[in-house]
């Protein structure tokens, strides 16, 4: 994965954390893997299209994900319904989208597909001809990984 | 500070008084030391219960033969081993049948345990900093029963790990370790001086030294020796025992600096900066003419970019009308993330790179179109990649800090890479380890072309 894109992906997934959660975020150890990953139960994804190809997954606990749709929203949740499920593919949007104006401004051009989400048990995504970069986020309410793989169009 | 085996040669007396000294006020490790076979050695002296003289031992049928017996020591019943007999070495020549024996009670966690030594010597109080690590060179004497090795007073001690000889002594009753033949005279006469003078003459012992040398360079760097650089490595060896014994230092490799010491010849000329003129010269004469319109060319493990920068200078000089691709990897993030954005001293770039600089708000740097042949991906070599076939792979010393396996596979991904015309450049003291897949191309820096 090229350099240039992991610096908005990180500033990005910082500052829209920290806006709309309104609390502490802490950015773990960025790092590389290869292999296929298991999904925590709860998973929003956004395709990259453009110069490159990709996709941006965010992956979270069912619980984390319900904690952070109840911040959101300001009002205390406790299943993941159609409010929950919106709240989290928006807060994936909103990621995605900040993190490719960044990169338009640096010169790149992506466009990103309307955000998907996945819910279930003992999930997997593979993609293994992509490395994948994997940005941890600690919040209050949880972890949210933040698994970036881009490739050039060759 | 003083050393275990390099020091025994030398004589260091002077030396030993004033480490004495400066040793004596940081005592914390007091060992019990006794005789074997007319060397030294030690043992905790937290493990030590008494010091004993001990005779009428009950003889145990169908035992070990290093099993003296048991003896009974005022009302506990406890079990004698003969160290001498255990460790291989001569038992003085009255025979181990004797009536009164020196030996050391020991304490262990679990039981209480005797063992038989020649004579007892003195308790030494001793800094624990000054424990060498076991050494390879100890051969006959398994290396598990050793604690270390420490110097005091001209002598050398090896002390005992008094743990795991108790556990010699079950593992050895449950039958699961090998034995010398089963007479209770078992004595491997022969054997002792030879392990005696391993201990005592480390030029002697060679090729152990050099194998501790290439563990250590894996732990404290994650260097791999293989023969991708042994010629390298051997070389090096000799050059650094010499250059140790000539300033009295310790040949073995102590600490990460120690192995940066070590491997400071290693590195490829002009490793972290711009590659000089003469360097930029030679590395271009290797490129050939291939066609087409594009050329591919993958730099692995990249670092900070410097190399990836002088090889993207080299490639546009060369092939002036074609398109320059070049892939830069690291999987170091922090050195890579500031190589998409280079900044320097314009005096320190050489001339063959000036072409390509401007100077901008921020300082010096390359321009813009020059910098767009390079993609610098922050990447693991070892996951799959994307790249198209490549006209050159420049990968210099990365594949040492890879282990074997991965050094092989890593390469295999190159020949499979690499254009039929292709050229593979590695480090300056690096070769690929199948010789029969890869031609060195003559008259070029480490350089080579598939067979």
């Amino acid at each position: 994965m090229r350099v240039e894109y992991i610096n908005p992906f990180v500033e990005a997934s910082y500052n829209i954390l920290k806006e709309v959660l309104g609390s502490e975020v802490v950015r773990g150890e960025l790092y590389l893997k290869s292999t296929s990953t298991p999904v925590l139960g709860v998973a929003a994804l956004v395709g990259l299209a453009g110069d490159v190809e990709g996709r941006v997954l965010f992956d979270m606990t069912k619980e984390t994900a319900i904690g952070i749709a109840s911040l959101m929203n300001g009002e205390n949740l406790t299943t993941m319904d159609d409010l929950a499920k919106a709240t989290i593919q928006e807060l994936a949007n909103m990621i995605t989208a900040q993190a490719v104006t960044k990169l338009h401004d640096l010169g790149f051009k992506f466009d990103l597909t309307p955000p998907a989400l996945f819910t279930g048990e003992n999930m997997e995504v593979s993609s293994s001809s992509v490395e994948a970069l994997i940005v941890p986020m600690k919040l209050s309410c949880g972890k949210i990984e933040i698994n970036v793989a881009i490739r050039e169009r060759n | 500070m003083s050393s275990a085996a390099g020091s025994l040669v030398l004589d260091r007396a002077e030396q030993e008084q004033k480490e004495g000294a400066e040793r004596s006020t940081l005592v914390d490790f007091k060992m019990v030391t006794f005789s074997l076979g007319g060397k030294d050695y030690g043992i905790d002296i937290m493990k030590v219960k008494e010091i004993a003289k001990f005779s009428n031992f009950t003889y145990v049928p169908n035992s070990y033969p290093y099993v003296r017996g048991v003896y009974n020591l005022r009302g506990d019943i406890i079990s004698i081993l003969d160290l001498r007999i255990l460790f291989h070495l001569p038992v003085p020549k009255d025979g181990p049948l004797t009536n009164t024996e020196n030996g050391l009670i020991l304490r262990l966690e679990e039981n209480v345990l005797g063992v038989v030594v020649d004579s007892i010597d003195k308790v030494i109080g001793i800094s624990s900093k000054d424990i060498q690590p076991p050494h390879p060179i100890f051969g006959d004497i398994n290396i598990k029963y050793i604690q270390g090795v420490v110097e005091n007073g001209g002598r050398l001690y090896i002390i005992l790990n008094a743990e795991s000889i108790c556990a010699r002594e079950e593992g050895a009753r449950k039958g699961d370790l090998p034995l010398p033949p089963g007479d209770p005279g078992y004595q491997h006469e022969e054997a002792a001086p030879a392990a005696a003078g391993y201990v005592q003459s480390p030029a002697g012992g060679a090729e152990p030294e050099r194998d501790f040398i290439r563990d250590t360079l894996k732990t404290f760097r994650g260097f791999y020796v293989t023969p991708l650089n042994e010629e390298w490595f051997l070389r090096r060896f000799s050059e650094w025992k010499d250059l140790r014994q000539r300033e009295g230092a310790d040949i073995q490799l102590k600490a990460v600096e120690d192995a940066e010491t070590y491997l400071s010849n290693f590195y490829s000329a002009d490793t972290g900066r711009f590659w000089n003129e003469n360097l930029a010269v030679q590395y271009s004469r290797v490129l050939g003419e291939s066609g087409g319109k594009i050329v591919n060319a993958w730099n692995v493990g990249c670092g900070r970019g410097y190399e990836s920068y002088s090889l993207a200078a080299i490639l546009s000089k060369k092939y002036s009308n074609r398109i320059i691709k070049l892939w830069a990897n690291d999987n170091d993030l922090i050195a890579i993330s500031t190589a998409a954005n280079l900044l320097f001293n314009e005096a320190d770039i050489p001339e063959y790179l000036k072409l390509y600089v401007v100077t901008g708000k921020n300082g010096t740097g390359f321009q813009t179109d020059f910098k767009n042949k390079i993609f610098f991906e922050y990447h693991d070599a070892m996951h799959s990649n994307t790249l198209p076939d490549l006209d050159i792979i420049v990968a210099r010393d990365m594949l040492s800090f890879l282990s074997p396996e991965n050094q092989r596979k890593l390469l295999t991904g190159f020949y499979e890479k690499l254009k039929p015309t292709g050229v593979l450049v590695l480090g300056d003291n690096e070769r690929p380890l199948d010789s029969s897949h890869w031609e060195p191309i003559q008259n070029a820096r480490s350089s080579y072309k598939k067979s």
